[in-house]
C-alpha cells in the first residue's frame, strides 16, 4: 500500500513564485513563422529582381504562393503535432506502419503527391508540343495509330504501321505529344495544390465555427448552425461557374468557391463533437480549474474528436480532387495546368465535355494509356487519402496500441 | 471544527430557465436548487444526500463556480466566490477540487495518466516540465499507484485506479475543499471502500475538507461527519450523522434510509414513499414539496379516521394526481361512451376502484366517504381529473399551504450534545406556532 507516514506533506507548490508565464515558443509557432518568413523572402527577392524568373526558367504564380502558405500552415498544426503525438506511442512508427501495409503504402503515395507538389515548380514549364510524337504506347505495348515519327520499333506495312514503345517516352505520349510521365506528375501537382491548400483553409474555420457554437451555445449557436444551413443549400460548382463567367478559368478561384462553401458540413460535426463532450468529467474538472473555453477546446475537445474529424476531412479532401478533375474534364480549367481530368477528357472523344475542351480524335480503346493511366492516379489518389484519414485516426487513438 | 468555515453557502439558489422561440423568452425555471444554506468546515467531511434530480450535483458545481448562482452566496474562506478576479480567483481554482461521478468519463482518454494529473499544474502556470513530472510520479504513489503508470493511457487501468487518479489529480494543487461527487457509484463494493478509505486517509493527512454529494447513505455513514438531506433543491434534514442515520427525523430521511435493504421488516412501513414520481423541479409543489409522496402527510384537522385509513386515503389521492394508478383501478373513457359500454363497463365499478387502492371498507367520516366514494365512481368511468378535483378538495392537508421551516431536530433521548442539526417538516412544528416542538427553538440554530 502507499507509503503514508514517511512524510506528512508533498511538495507544496509556492503558487506566488510560480509566474503565469505563457510559454511563446513552440514547435508549431516555430515552423510556422519560420515557413512565413521564408515564403516572404522568396516573394519579396522576386518582387526586387527584375526578371519575371525566380530561378531558372521558374516563374510562380499567385496560386504557388497561396500553396506553399497552405503547406507551412499544415506542416506547422498538423504533422507537428501529429509527429509529436506519435512519438509518444510505445508501439513504433515502423511496426505499426508494417502491420497495415495498405495505410504505410497510402502514406507513401500522398507523400510522393505532396513531395510532387512542392517541388512541381521546379519542373519547369510544359514540355514543348511534338504532334509529330502523338500517340507513342507505354513501353512493351503497340500502338495502331503511330505518330509520324515512331521512336521506338515498328511494324507493319505501310498502312498498318504498328508503332511499339519506346524508353523515350516510358508512359507513352498523348496527341499533343506530351509524355504521359510528365502529364502525371502535373496532375499530382494540381491534386496536391487543391488538397493542401482546402485543408489550411477548411480545417481551422470548421473546427473555430464548430467550437464556438458547441461551446458557447444559445444564440450564438442558433446563428452559426443557421448561416452554416443556408450555405451548405448554395452549390458551390454553380458559384464556381459564375466566378468563371467574370474572371475566367482559375484554379485559385475554384478551390476559393469550393473552400468557402463546403467546410459547413465539418463545422457541423465538431459541433456536436463539443456539445457531446463539454459535459464530460474531464471538461468539468478543467473548468473547475479555471481553464478557458479555448484550452478546454484545443486539449480536451479536438484531440476527443478526431475519431470523427479526420477521416470526414480526408474524405472531403479526396472530394475536392475528384471535383476538380471533374470540372477539369468538362473543360472549365485553365489551359496551363494539366488536370489528371483534362488529360482524360482530351484522350477519349467525350461528347458531355465543355466547347473550350479539345477531343480525341480517336477512339478512346485505341489509346488507351492516354486516359487510363491518369484514371488510375485519381483513383489511386482517392483510395490513398481515404485509407490514410482511417490510418491517421487510428494512429490517434491510444486505445489502438494493444491489438 | 474552529475558526470560520472554509466553504459557506447561503441561500443559494440555481434556475434554468426553459425558454422558446427565437427571442428565447422564458416561459419558466426549473429549480434545480432552491434556497440551500451549509458549511463545511475545514477538515471535515459533510455529505449531501438526496436522489437523482434533488439538485445535490448542481449544488456542488455552484459551490466550485462552474455554474453562476440565480441568487445566493458562496463564501470560501471568507471570500465571496463571485466577486474573485485575478490572482485570488487562481488560488480558489487550486483550493477547491472537483472529484467527478463516472471514473470512465474523468480522465480524458487521449491524455496521458502522467498528463491527465499534471494537467492543474499545467493550467495554473507550472512550465517545468521536469518538475511537474517528479510531483506527479510522488503524488500517484501516495493514491496507492505506481510512478511508472504516468505514462500509460486511462484505458489500461480499472474503475478504482481511474478513481485514484482522480484523487490524485485533485490532490496534486493541495487544496483545503474537495467536492467529491458520487465518487464510488460506479464501483464495486470492495473497491468503493477503498476508495473512500483513501479520500478518509487523505482528509485526516492533509486535513482537507470533503464535500461528499451521493445518494448512497452508505458512503455517507461510512465517510462524512455531518450530513445534509436534499429534496427537489431544498435542505430537509441535517445534523450529525450518526444522529440524522439512526434517529432520522424527517420523513424524506426514513424513506431514503428505508430504500437501503434492511432485515427489519417493521422498518418498512413507515418508509414507503406514497408515489414513486419525484414531482417536476419546474413545477414543485406547493408547501412542502415532499407532500405528494410523504407516508407521514398531516391529516386535515377535521378528518377522523385511522392513521393507516389516512395514509391510504392520501396514497390514494396523490396516486391519482401523480397519474400512478394501478391500472385495475382505472376505468377506460372510450368504452363509456361507446356502443360497447356494457361490456367494458360491467368491470369497473367504484367498487373495484376501492378495492384495488386499499380503500374497500366503508370510512368512518362520512365527508370522506362520500368524496372517496365521488372520486372512485369518477375514475370508474375514466375521469382522472374529476376524481384528482374531488380528493384534493375533500383532503386537503396542511403540509400543501405551509412551506415549513428549519427547526431543530428532536433530541435523541439522552443526547448529550445540544445541537443535533435541524429538520424541516411540519410534524417537528413551525417555527413560532403553539405546534413547535421546542416552541422556544429558534430556526436555523447550528453553532
Amino acid at each position: 500500500m502507499p507509503p503514508t507516514e514517511d512524510a506528512p506533506q508533498f511538495e507544496d507548490l509556492d503558487w506566488d513564485d510560480i509566474q503565469r508565464s505563457k510559454r511563446t515558443v513552440t514547435a508549431e509557432r516555430a515552423a510556422l513563422v519560420v515557413g512565413v518568413a521564408l515564403i516572404a523572402l522568396v516573394r519579396a527577392y522576386q518582387w526586387l529582381s527584375a526578371g519575371p524568373y525566380l530561378i531558372g526558367d521558374l516563374r510562380p504564380a499567385t496560386v504557388d504562393w497561396v500553396f506553399l502558405l497552405a503547406a507551412t500552415v499544415v506542416a506547422a498544426y498538423g504533422v507537428i503535432p501529429f509527429a509529436k503525438r506519435l512519438r509518444r506511442r510505445r508501439v513504433s512508427l515502423f511496426d505499426a506502419l508494417r502491420r497495415r501495409p495498405a495505410v504505410a503504402l497510402s502514406s507513401a503515395f500522398v507523400a510522393g503527391l505532396l513531395a510532387v507538389g512542392v517541388a512541381g515548380p521546379a519542373l519547369g514549364g510544359s514540355p514543348p508540343l511534338r504532334f509529330h510524337h502523338a500517340f507513342h504506347p507505354p513501353v512493351g505495348f503497340a500502338s495502331t495509330v503511330p505518330p509520324q515519327e515512331c521512336l521506338g520499333v515498328e511494324t507493319g506495312g505501310a498502312f498498318d504501321r504498328v508503332c511499339h514503345g519506346t524508353w523515350e517516352y516510358p508512359l507513352g505520349t498523348n496527341k499533343r505529344g506530351h509524355p504521359l510521365g510528365f502529364l502525371l506528375i502535373a496532375g499530382a501537382r494540381t491534386a496536391a495544390y487543391v488538397t493542401v491548400i482546402s485543408a489550411a483553409f477548411i480545417v481551422p474555420l470548421a473546427a473555430a465555427v464548430g467550437v464556438v457554437a458547441g461551446i458557447r451555445g444559445g444564440v450564438v449557436d442558433d446563428l452559426l448552425s443557421a448561416y452554416v444551413d443556408v450555405q451548405l443549400c448554395i452549390p458551390a460548382l454553380l458559384l464556381y461557374f459564375i466566378g468563371y463567367a467574370y474572371y475566367g478559368p482559375s484554379l485559385l478561384l475554384l478551390l476559393a468557391t469550393f473552400g468557402l462553401l463546403s467546410w459547413g458540413g465539418i463545422a457541423r460535426l465538431v459541433r456536436s463533437e463539443v456539445i457531446q463532450r463539454r459535459g464530460e468529467g474531464y471538461v468539468l474538472v478543467a473548468r473547475s480549474l479555471g481553464a478557458s473555453g479555448a484550452y478546454v477546446a484545443r486539449r480536451h475537445i479536438i484531440p476527443n474528436s478526431t475519431n470523427t474529424l479526420v477521416p470526414a476531412v480526408f474524405q472531403l479532401l479526396a472530394l475536392f480532387v475528384l471535383i476538380e478533375a471533374g470540372v477539369a474534364f468538362l473543360g472549365f480549367h485553365e489551359v496551363g495546368t494539366y488536370s489528371w481530368g483534362s488529360t482524360i477528357s482530351e484522350s477519349s472523344n467525350a461528347a458531355i465535355a465543355g466547347q473550350l475542351q479539345e477531343r480525341a480524335e480517336q477512339p478512346a480503346y485505341k489509346i488507351w494509356w492516354a486516359s487510363t493511366l491518369p484514371a488510375a492516379a485519381l483513383t489511386a489518389t482517392l483510395v490513398a487519402f481515404k485509407t490514410l484519414g482511417d490510418g491517421v485516426r487510428d494512429a490517434l487513438d491510444p486505445r489502438g496500441d494493444r491489438s | 471544527m474552529s475558526g470560520d468555515p472554509i466553504c459557506s453557502v447561503r441561500d443559494l439558489k440555481k434556475h434554468y430557465p426553459i425558454t422558446r422561440g427565437l427571442l428565447r423568452r422564458e416561459v419558466g425555471r426549473v429549480r434545480a436548487v432552491d434556497g440551500v444554506s451549509f458549511d463545511v468546515e475545514r477538515g471535515e467531511a459533510l455529505g449531501i444526500v438526496g436522489e437523482s434530480g434533488s439538485g445535490k450535483t448542481t449544488t456542488a458545481h455552484t459551490v466550485l463556480g462552474l455554474e453562476e448562482p440565480t441568487a445566493g452566496e458562496v463564501r470560501f474562506d471568507g471570500e465571496p466566490v463571485s466577486e474573485l478576479t485575478g490572482e485570488e480567483r487562481d488560488a480558489f481554482r487550486r483550493r477547491a477540487q472537483l472529484i467527478v461521478q463516472d471514473p470512465n468519463d474523468a480522465l480524458d482518454p487521449r491524455m496521458t495518466v502522467g498528463e491527465a494529473v499534471a494537467e492543474p499544474l499545467r493550467i495554473h502556470g507550472l512550465d517545468d516540465a521536469e518538475r511537474r513530472n517528479a510531483i506527479v510520479a510522488d503524488i500517484l504513489e501516495r493514491v496507492g499507484l505506481s510512478g511508472d503508470d504516468a505514462d500509460r493511457y486511462p484505458h489500461e487501468f480499472s474503475g478504482g485506479e481511474k478513481q485514484r487518479i482522480s484523487i490524485a489529480r485533485a490532490l496534486v494543487v493541495s487544496p483545503d475543499l474537495i467536492v467529491a461527487d458520487e465518487p464510488t457509484s460506479a464501483l464495486d463494493a470492495r473497491v468503493r471502500s477503498e476508495i473512500l478509505d483513501l479520500l478518509d486517509r487523505i482528509r485526516r493527512e492533509f486535513d482537507i475538507a470533503v464535500l461528499f454529494v451521493s445518494h448512497d447513505l452508505d458512503v455517507i455513514r461510512r465517510s462524512c461527519d455531518r450530513v445534509a438531506v436534499m429534496y427537489l433543491g431544498e435542505i430537509v434534514e441535517r445534523g450529525a450523522t450518526d444522529s440524522v442515520l439512526a434517529d432520522p427525523a424527517h420523513p424524506y430521511t426514513r424513506v431514503l434510509l428505508s430504500s437501503v435493504p434492511s432485515l427489519d421488516p417493521t422498518d418498512r412501513e413507515l418508509g414507503r414513499p406514497l408515489t414513486d414520481t419525484v414531482p417536476n423541479p419546474s413545477d414543485p409543489p406547493s408547501g412542502c414539496r415532499f407532500h405528494p409522496r410523504c407516508p407521514d402527510v398531516i391529516p386535515p384537522a377535521d378528518l377522523s379516521v385511522s392513521e393507516s385509513t389516512w395514509r391510504a386515503i392520501a396514497g390514494f389521492r396523490f396516486s391519482v394526481q401523480a397519474g400512478e394508478l394501478p391500472e385495475a383501478a382505472v376505468g377506460d373513457p372510450e368504452s363509456e361512451t361507446g356502443t360497447g359500454g356494457d361490456r367494458a363497463g360491467e368491470g369497473r365499478t367504484a367498487a373495484t376502484v376501492r378495492r384495488a387502492v386499499g380503500l374497500a371498507e366503508e370510512l368512518p367520516d362520512p365527508d370522506a366517504e362520500a368524496a372517496v366514494e365521488d372520486a372512485a365512481a369518477a375514475l370508474a368511468a375514466g375521469d382522472v381529473d374529476a376524481a384528482d378535483e374531488t380528493l384534493a378538495a375533500a383532503f386537503t392537508s396542511v403540509c400543501e399551504r405551509e412551506a415549513p421551516a428549519a427547526v431543530d431536530r428532536p433530541a435523541d433521548a439522552g443526547a448529550e450534545r445540544v445541537t443535533t442539526g435541524t429538520v424541516s417538516c411540519l410534524r417537528h412544528g413551525r417555527s413560532g406556532s403553539a405546534e413547535a416542538v421546542r416552541p422556544d427553538g429558534d430556526a436555523e440554530t447550528e453553532n
